[in-house]
């Protein structure tokens, strides 16, 4: 590859690698509040490829290969590149990631102890963590809670949080425009912005906390509701969210177990940001 | 028809409630299973290789139970259904 990057983000170490500068030098630019990873050994590596040789000059599509891969991804144009990178770095952890069970689901966290927000693309956690990441919460992560096989601790993952579409302006409005990355018009996913977590956040990001609550909210309700979820249902709903469980065996099903069995878990609808902040903080309240 | 559980620790329970999680050391596949089930695989590692009316009988002896004469059937469906998914094994040894 021409052009490489190595980035690290919690426990873990990527290498980015393109035969383009231009993705490369915008993951730099996001990523430069981040610990210097060029000497560490790699845990995945990234390509970001032409889709055929000759395509690298002539309307450019970028194709994300890497240690791990998926045979349906469609190519993605040259301009949405920073988001290639990124959804490269996700595919190599859902795929190939075994240190920690790992959950889809935001992370933060307060007075030492963490919140799960776990939820599908769309059910809002990564605005509910970016928002609460500017309320004096701590940003863990938007995109996968890690869970100490041992321990039970959550370790932070916080790469860029990804927003999308009105999730932009809400979170522009309270984190500024200065730690927002390109707008990437018109992906598979709608308008993308990238924030840069909070320079605290990202200092912090090799201290893990105990997690004490987990909701799954639920965005874009009429009526806003919170309903106690059993800790069988939770286990359910955390198998699916996980993208490691099975391949952990059992590892994976003590961790799991653990974690529904000793924190109360949540399901929030909610039909605004403030109106999900607001249910958030006093669950938290109550789960003290 | 004759049913044993494996030697050595077969799965892993874990009570949620009023559901019981067992992690099956073979396959890796974790099942969610609710009463009757936990009991009736304890009996049967309590009772060794046994067939349904002495597995009921078991239960019989350690539970308060009130479905009269269907015992022994219930047991059975629930035996065979384990069988399948390979949590116990069919046969003496």
């Amino acid at each position: 590859m021409k052009h490489a990057l190595t980035l690290r983000v919690g426990p873990a170490v990527f290498r980015v690698g393109s035969p383009w500068a231009s993705p490369l030098d915008a993951l730099a630019r996001l990523y430069s509040g981040y610990p210097d990873a060029s000497d560490e050994p790699a845990d995945f590596t990234v390509r970001l490829r032409p889709l055929k040789p000759w395509r690298r000059h002539v309307r450019p599509s970028i194709f994300i290969t890497g240690d791990h891969s998926l045979a349906d991804a469609a190519p993605m144009a040259l301009a949405h590149g920073l988001l290639a990178a990124e959804m490269g770095m996700n595919l190599q952890m859902a795929l190939g990631w075994r240190r920690h069970l790992l959950l889809h689901a935001a992370t933060v966290e307060k007075d030492g102890r963490a919140l799960i927000l776990s939820g599908e693309s769309g059910s809002g956690k990564s605005t509910l963590a970016a928002l609460l990441g500017e309320r004096g919460w701590r940003l863990m992560g938007d995109e996968f809670a890690l869970v100490d096989l041992a321990g039970g601790g959550l370790w932070p993952f916080p790469r860029l949080v990804s927003l999308k579409n009105a999730a932009i302006e809400a979170v522009r409005g309270v984190a500024g425009e200065g730690r927002l990355g390109p707008l990437m018009a018109a992906t598979a996913k709608g308008d993308i912005r990238h924030l840069i977590p909070r320079p605290e956040h990202v200092a912090a990001m090799d201290r893990p906390a105990p997690p004490t609550l987990i909701l799954f909210p639920r965005f874009g309700a009429e009526d806003s509701a919170a309903r106690p979820v059993d800790p069988a249902e939770c286990f359910v709903r955390l198998t699916q969210a996980s993208t490691n469980y099975v391949a952990l065996g059992e590892a994976g099903f003590r961790a799991l177990t653990g974690l529904v069995s000793s924190v109360p878990a949540v399901a929030i609808d909610y039909a605004s940001g403030a109106e999900g902040i607001a249910m958030v903080e006093a669950l938290w309240d109550e789960a003290r | 028809m004759q049913y044993r559980v494996e030697p050595g620790i077969a799965w892993l329970a874990h009570e949620l409630g009023p559901m019981t999680l067992l992690y099956h050391r073979r396959s890796g596949i974790t099942h969610m299973v609710s009463e009757p089930v936990p009991q009736i695989l304890d009996a049967l590692n309590a009772t060794g290789p046994a067939d349904a009316g002495a597995v009921a009988r078991h239960l019989a002896a350690h539970f308060d139970l009130s479905a009269e004469g269907g015992i022994e059937a219930i047991v059975a469906a629930r035996l065979e259904e384990l069988a399948g998914l390979g949590l116990i094994r069919i046969g003496a040894a």
